[in-house]
């Protein structure tokens, strides 16, 4: 179960709440739509992932994992780090998000068409293997994910979104906030790495357990 | 070929020639530090794309021919009305609840809808109540839009861009003390008036300038910077007057010190105004600048589709077919040809068929973050200090503070709070109550009690406007200009797909950002088409 404190999301939603009458905005506009399925603006159509706009694949992502980071980001815990630029420009997204609302757009998203990602990126794949039996650990051997461990499946997703978020991760951008348990696991675990090549070669060979899901 | 400046002043011989040559006076200019900022500005005047002729259509008849149009910005609409004037079958998919993309007005109720701060604007209903959000000004050499604006029956009025009576304001100058425009550039003049005065009068010459060119020129000195008969610059009534002047002789203002106009950067700025883009006379549309989206839609607006988000495109020898959300489901659409205006960062966002070199030219184009934002004033306190219309500067991240020329006299405006074009970012990435309380705090150093002089704010970031993400489209990464690669990468998006997918829109153009650059990029397009149909037997 993701962990939040229900008094700190009550009391940012009277924090937004507040700012919105300040600003004289209403929140609706008569004949406006009310849902806050705006995803594909950025993620793409089916949420396959924009690059130019550094927006990573949602199609394929497992709900639990869209869930916990859509509650982080709400709640400051991801999203919130300088460093981390893409996650500053998602976080405003989540921050007005209610309950009912995420799980409006997780069944959205689970509808879509899952296309494996197009590799961008090139690295040593025997030398990414070795440094990927660490991952395996969690992520597992296909890269296909657990929940049981909180791992994401990486196996179909941009690698320059893993690139990102690997780095991320290195220079504490994420998984430092204090709440953040499983960001905390994952920058142990990043460790293992020790630099832009060992991240692009463990990338490269995730590209390639990526290439036999699609045979 | 640079033209000579000098060419048309005769007669050239017979008098004595003074010692200095053009270039060395030019070179001891730059040397006093003077015309570093000239050079400068004129460099940039290089960038103002020739004034030309509307460019207009002889399209040959449609017969039938179908149009898919993807968005309804305004290169998207031209297509439209030409191809319907013509008998092509067209339809536009535009995926959000407007057309116009960047020409956006906000009034009363319109909705902002920006990723994670959707505003409705609660402006009071009233028709001079409006901020342009986006396109603002009509430069008068755009004679492609003012065609579009006659033909359109859209009603123009001036804008006014540069207004000496508006305000100068840097924490740095004064103690931050605000000087109108007026005594800001006169003093500066005459400051820099009397640098050229010496490097005219103390420097011996060794050819070019005859006795009588030499005397024009230091009366054009003389009466760029009003300095006396001495050649010193005494201070000036084009600064304004302390006092009297119509029943009481005037009172000049004491003069500002060079050391402390030296303490801003904004003179640069200030001293090139009115020159390049906005050297022209500036227009803008009667009651909001989407008025010539209307005049579009007038023409072509049963053929628009809203809310219709193109989820993928596929580009065929015999035509293209798009799929597109709508009402909850997928629909498919089929053309002869398709015009695309989505932002490049965004096609790339879609499902495709477009060959690697395409994406790799569509991705490659960085999108912008221009930002703005505007308040309603209970009082138009700026015309009891003489400010009708006009900008004033600041160097705070507000930047600018634009008054309106709509409803002046009455009761209630509505002022541009912050534009920043550069770095919008810095605002982008606040909350609204933290854009708010910044332009407040801006506002009020040069306006006091501006905090309580205005109310309503709405902010415009355009990087995070749903279906936008950005204006406007940033091709060269080098501040040199455009490489060879970006060119050969612009031309290659320039250029039909297969013959039958056009991008078209600013983001297609060498002088993004502005509406005629949207519309000849229309026209490139449809005459490239017009050709391709004229030469083809089918």
């Amino acid at each position: 179960m993701p962990i939040t404190c229900p008094f700190r999301r009550l009391f940012r939603i009277c924090l937004l709440a507040a700012a919105a009458s300040l600003a004289g905005s209403a929140m609706a506009a008569p004949g406006e739509r009310l849902d806050d399925r705006y995803c594909t603006t950025c993620h793409g159509a089916d949420g396959r992932g924009n690059e130019a706009v550094q927006a990573p694949k949602l199609a394929g992502m497992a709900s639990w994992y869209l869930r916990l980071q859509l509650e982080n980001y709400r709640a400051g815990i991801r999203g919130a780090h300088p460093g981390d630029i893409e996650g500053l420009a998602m976080q405003p997204m989540a921050a007005g998000l209610t309950d009912e609302s995420i799980e409006d757009i997780l069944d959205w998203i689970g509808g879509w068409k899952v296309i494996p990602a197009t590799p961008t990126i090139s690295g040593d794949v025997a030398a990414g293997a070795a440094l990927y039996r660490t991952c395996a650990t969690c992520h597992g051997a296909a890269a296909e994910g657990s929940e049981a461990l909180g791992a994401p499946a990486l196996a179909g997703q941009n690698d320059w979104y893993m690139v990102t978020q690997l780095e991320n991760f290195l220079a504490g951008a994420r998984g430092a906030h204090p709440e953040d348990i499983r960001g905390a696991q994952m920058r142990t675990m990043t460790a293992v790495l020790g630099g832009e090549q060992d991240i692009r070669d463990v990338v490269a060979y995730i590209n390639s357990l990526t290439a036999r899901m699609v045979e | 070929m640079i033209r000579n400046p000098f060419c048309d002043l005769q007669p050239m011989k017979a008098e004595p020639a003074r010692p200095v040559s053009r270039r060395e006076f030019l070179h001891l200019l730059a040397a006093t530090g003077g015309a570093g900022a000239v050079v400068k500005a004129s460099a940039a005047l290089g960038l103002l794309p020739a004034s030309a002729e509307a460019s207009t259509l002889q399209l040959a008849p449609g017969n039938g021919r179908s149009a898919l149009i993807l968005g309804g910005g305004l290169s998207g609409l031209t297509v439209a009305h030409e191809l319907a004037k013509t008998g092509w079958d067209c339809t536009i998919l535009e995926a959000s609840q407007r057309c116009g993309g960047r020409i956006f007005t906000v009034r009363h109720g319109t909705l902002i809808d920006e990723l994670g701060n959707r505003q409705v604007c609660d402006f009071d209903d009233a028709p001079h109540l409006y901020f342009n959000a986006g396109a603002a000004r009509i430069p008068s050499t755009h004679r492609t839009l003012l065609n579009y604006c006659k033909e359109l029956e859209v009603e123009l009025e001036i804008f006014v861009n540069e207004n000496k009576s508006c305000w100068v304001q840097d924490d740095a100058m004064l103690g931050g003390r605000p000087v109108r425009n007026a005594e800001y550039t006169t003093h500066m003049r005459g400051f820099l008036a009397e640098l050229m005065a010496k490097a005219m009068t103390e420097t011996d010459m060794d050819e070019p300038f005859t006795d009588s060119e030499a005397e024009t020129l230091l009366g054009m000195i003389r009466s760029f910077g009003n300095l006396d008969e001495e050649h010193v610059y005494r201070g000036s009534f084009r600064a304004g007057h302390a006092s009297g002047g119509y029943l009481d002789d005037g009172v000049q203002k004491d003069i500002i010190a060079l050391r402390d106009l030296l303490k801003t950067r904004l003179g640069m700025g200030l001293l090139r105004a009115s020159e390049g883009e906005t050297g022209p006379i500036l227009l803008q549309a009667r009651g909001g600048m989407d008025r010539i989206v209307d005049g579009f839609l007038r023409q072509i607006g049963d053929r628009v589709r809203y809310r219709a988000m193109v989820a993928s495109i596929d580009v065929r020898d015999d035509g293209v077919e798009v799929a597109c959300d709508h009402d909850g489901s997928r629909r498919q659409f089929r053309a002869d040809y398709c015009f695309n205006c989505i932002p490049t960062h965004l096609v790339t966002g879609l499902d495709h068929n477009f060959p690697a070199d395409y994406v790799e030219a569509l991705g490659y184009v960085r999108r912008g973050a221009a930002y703005k934002a505007a308040f309603q004033a209970r009082e138009r306190f700026w015309e009891q200090q003489d400010i009708y219309g006009g900008i004033t500067w600041m160097t705070n991240p507000s930047r600018q503070i634009w008054y309106p020329i709509a409803g002046i006299h009455q009761r209630k405006g509505v002022i541009l709070g912050a534009y920043d074009y550069i770095n919008g970012m810095h605002h982008t990435s606040m909350t609204q109550q933290q854009r708010v309380e910044a332009h407040l705090a801006d506002g009020e150093k040069v306006h006091p009690g501006y905090r309580e002089l205005v109310e309503r704010p709405v902010t415009v970031a355009w990087h995070r406007m749903n279906h936008m993400l950005g204006c406007s489209a940033r091709w060269p990464r080098d501040s040199g200009g455009w490489s060879q690669a970006e060119q050969a990468r612009y031309r290659l998006l320039q250029a039909p797909l297969n013959g039958r997918h056009y991008m078209i829109g600013d983001q297609i153009s060498m002088h993004s950002a502005w509406m005629e650059s949207a519309l000849l990029s229309a026209h490139w397009a449809l005459n490239d088409l017009d050709l391709r149909l004229r030469n083809s037997p089918a």
